[in-house]
């Protein structure tokens, strides 16, 4: 309990608390771009601040953090645009609420969704933190060989109503992600001696391609140069039913549960989580088909999914000093700098501290509350009233600003642009895109692990299903592609 | 103010490198470059170190990182820069001396202009209390006594880690299976759920471990022995001293730059690494410095590039 006190008066200074509401306003606006992240922000950012107070610059990390994974849901509903890879899920709900003139109930969602699986993502930092980080150990290259799967299975959600072409998307994805040096054997795969191809393509300058292009383009197609008058905006009419709030604990709960186990694996993070929580959704739901159609579970779910990775991320860099993504590598570097040790004794030899850093994880989150309340909704929402000949410029020079910075190279433009004009052909012709990112996400992680696993057992692939891990993992990636199938059998007989 | 501060010490700088024709470097920004992401070892040193040469050379340095292909990919993109000293390369030495052999790349060292190195530390081998040798000795002897049965975990198949671990085991006739990951704290995950059997990589990431007991560190990559880690032998001390390979870090440019701007940032690096503050921040990473410069550190990648190209030849990694 003493504990609790200190670390919280510790943060209660002007600096620490101006620190974390001004970096979660700049974190909402970090995320609600896209291109800029915010791994990028805080990188620039974190040297700044080595001759600060820690706990300011600490302070800063957690609002960038936190502020960015809410405010990628701002463009993902007013616009169809995913402000970062994690709030592509958001779209799929978001933007058909918004197309009805709920706009700002989806926001009031995601914001309350976003601080909701914070909080609960902090509350298990603090409390079962370094429990969790010593289960994580337990998982090899086999475990998260399944892990990935289990992610891809999710696909199967994601496909729409055409089953085959969301598997052509899926497949797509998974050859871009071959693409570059192969980290196992040190060869280039399909690089076609271009330097710059050898690390890969980036994941960002493809998603901000495929996934910002086509809605500009459609915005252009309707030739808008008017805009909405404030009286055509129609906000708050859409009231919640009674009920509806109530019903939406369950989803909180469970994709907050979600969240927080794929934060603390290595490796996994908010845009995978956000995707299971969607799927999760949909299946426990009475009614599947109403999501992807403007479902308010669908923002719930993939809002509080992703922003509970956030400070579960955390518990392996705070608790082993395993930084699980490159968030949680730039604290502990911060945390270095200022004489710290990470390692298992790093919470005991500096309690104010990492106490300090765990309050204003939780502080930050509730900051989201307040950030995203009813008048940031209403000022937010103002952008649907913009005309398309201003909207769709300011987007396009906000893209490559964002592409552009991330490697300082003119060809990322060019792939961002052939991206998005195969985005924009792919969605004519009623390909979804989401299974192409899951597939560059997922597929180099199930790659490498399967490989990685093998090459520890020696070649024995009876081991991906014998340690018990695996076994369940494997157990579980079977139940959910065949729980939909149960499912839908199950309604069939019932109505008949 | 800080335009004030600029111009003194910008003032104060021409006046002690009385170059005449270039007296007047440098009179614009700089831009370092940087092979690897932001937030990563190469990444955090070189802002740290770029902070403190801003202020010796009264000019502002703004960093450019360019990530991928282990640094092939900010390497080739830095090659093509003019080699007017406003162009500099912040790099870790791998991209240098061990992506060339393994990769097909379109630079080689003849591409750059050594400049300075700055600090450097060595990788480390670790097993658990379980593993039979407490010695880096025995540690050897148990390996070359069992081909085959031992993984190692690795920063990445063909870098330099691996191929630090392999020059030592080739010297001894060892084979141990390498398990390529994304990095030091990815390795050492594996290690302590006892997913690998020997850890490979930093030392600072696997440090905590062996306050607490959890890995023993038995052999450093490095000729001498290593304060921090007194039960691990240097290479020197198991008679394998020419096999040293250290992870190491330094500044270039691009080929063909004057000389008289090499010296004027050879000097700066100099004075910019020993400042105690530097010198504190290296600490923390377990790196200490060490400043060569011009044919010093020329000679120094090519005896790297050497040494590594008979091992990457052997494993049959070379390009």
């Amino acid at each position: 309990m003493d504990f609790f006190v200190t670390s919280l008066s510790g943060i209660m200074a002007i600096g620490p608390i101006l620190a974390m509401v001004g970096s979660t306003l700049l974190g909402v606006l970090i995320g609600a771009l896209p291109g800029l992240n915010p791994v990028m922000a805080i990188a620039l950012l974190l040297p700044l601040t080595y001759s600060m107070d820690p706990l300011v610059a600490l302070g800063m990390v957690a609002g960038i953090y936190n502020g960015s994974m809410y405010g990628g849901a701002i463009p993902a509903i007013l616009l169809r645009i995913p402000g970062t890879p994690a709030s592509i899920a958001t779209t799929f709900d978001g933007f058909p609420m918004a197309e009805r003139g709920e706009a700002a109930k989806a926001l009031k969602i995601a914001c309350w969704s976003s601080a909701i699986g914070g909080i609960v993502s902090a509350i298990a930092l603090m409390t079962v933190g370094p429990l969790l980080a010593r289960v994580t150990l337990l998982f090899g290259p086999a475990e998260y060989f399944w892990i990935a799967i289990f992610g891809m299975a999710s696909v199967g959600v994601m496909v729409g109503t055409d089953a085959v072409k969301g598997i052509l998307a899926a497949v797509i994805g998974l050859l871009i992600g071959t693409m570059g040096i192969d980290s196992l054997s040190g060869q280039a795969r399909y690089t076609f001696d271009q330097t710059w191809l050898l690390g890969g393509l980036d994941l960002i300058v493809v998603l901000v391609g495929l996934y910002a292009l086509p809605p500009v383009l459609q915005l252009a197609e309707k030739c808008d140069l008017k805009g909405l008058s404030a009286a055509q905006l129609r906000l708050l009419a859409v009231p919640f039913k009674p009920g509806e709030i109530r019903s939406m604990f369950g989803t909180w709960f469970r994709s907050s549960m979600i969240g927080v186990s794929v934060g603390i694996l290595p490796g996994a993070g908010g845009n995978i989580a956000a995707f299971l929580s969607y799927n999760a959704a949909k299946n426990a739901s009475d009614d599947p088909d109403s999501f992807g159609k403007g479902n308010p579970q669908g923002i719930a779910a993939a809002e509080c999914g992703n922003n509970a990775d956030n400070a579960a991320s955390m518990i392996p860099a705070l608790s082993l000093g395993i930084p699980g993504n490159v968030v949680a590598a730039l604290v502990l570097s911060a945390l270095t700098i200022h004489g710290l040790q990470p390692g298992p004794r790093l919470f005991h030899s500096n309690p104010e501290l990492v106490g300090g850093f765990m309050f204003e994880m939780l502080l930050t989150s509730i900051l989201i509350f307040l950030v995203g309340g009813a008048a940031a909704t209403r000022v937010f929402a103002q952008i649907q009233r913009l005309p398309g000949v201003l909207l769709v410029p300011s987007i396009l020079i906000l893209m490559c600003v964002g592409v552009y910075v991330i490697n300082g190279r003119p060809v990322d433009l060019w792939v961002m642009f052939a991206a998005g004009v195969a985005g924009y052909f792919l969605e004519k012709v009623n390909v979804p895109l989401a299974p192409i990112i899951l597939g560059m996400i997922l597929g180099p992680m199930a790659e490498q692990s399967v490989r990685r696993a093998l090459l520890i057992s020696r070649g024995d692939a009876s081991e991906l299903i014998t340690r018990p891990i695996s076994a369940v993992l494997a157990l579980a990636t079977l139940g959910m592609i065949l729980w939909p199938i149960i499912k839908a059998l199950r309604a069939k007989r019932a109505k008949a | 103010m800080n335009l004030k501060l600029t111009a003194v010490s910008a003032a104060i700088l021409t006046a002690v490198t009385a170059a005449p024709a270039f007296a007047d470097y440098p009179e614009r920004a700089i831009e370092l470059t940087i092979p690897a992401g932001a937030g990563g070892g190469t990444d955090t040193s070189a802002r740290r170190l770029a902070l403190i040469l801003e202020e010796l050379l009264g000019t502002s340095i703004a960093v450019l990182n360019i990530g991928g292909g282990g640094g092939s990919v900010g390497a080739s993109q830095f090659m093509q820069a003019d080699p007017d000293g406003y162009s500099l390369f912040a790099t870790w030495n791998s991209p240098l001396t061990t992506v060339p052999l393994v990769q097909n790349v379109a630079y080689s060292l003849d591409s750059f202009t050594p400049i300075a190195s700055t600090s450097e530390t060595a990788y480390v081998l670790c097993v658990d209390a379980e593993f039979p040798a407490t010695t880096g000795a025995e540690f050897l002897d148990e390996l070359a006594a069992n081909p085959g049965m031992y993984t190692y975990g690795n920063d990445g198949i063909g870098g330099t880690m691996q191929l630090a671990a392999e020059r030592i085991f080739q010297a001894r006739e060892i084979t141990a299976i390498p398990i390529p990951f994304g990095g030091a704290g990815e390795t050492l995950q594996n290690f302590l759920g006892g997913h690998i059997d020997i850890y490979g990589g930093s030392i600072s990431t696997v440090l905590p471990y062996v306050e607490t007991g959890e890995a023993n560190c038995l052999v450093v990559t490095s000729a001498a022995d290593v304060p921090a880690l007194p039960s691990a032998s240097g290479l020197e001390a198991l008679g394998l001293g020419e096999h040293e390979t250290l992870l190491w870090r330094a500044i270039l440019g691009p080929a063909g730059m004057d000389q008289a701007i090499v010296d004027q940032l050879s000097d700066a690096i100099q004075t910019a690494v020993n400042d105690p503050a530097y010198v504190e921040f290296l600490a923390t990473k377990g790196e200490v410095p060490n400043v060569l410069v011009g044919d010093d550190l020329a000679a120094r990648l090519q005896s790297e590039s050497d040494g590594l190209a008979e091992v990457s030849r052997a494993l049959g990694l070379s390009q």
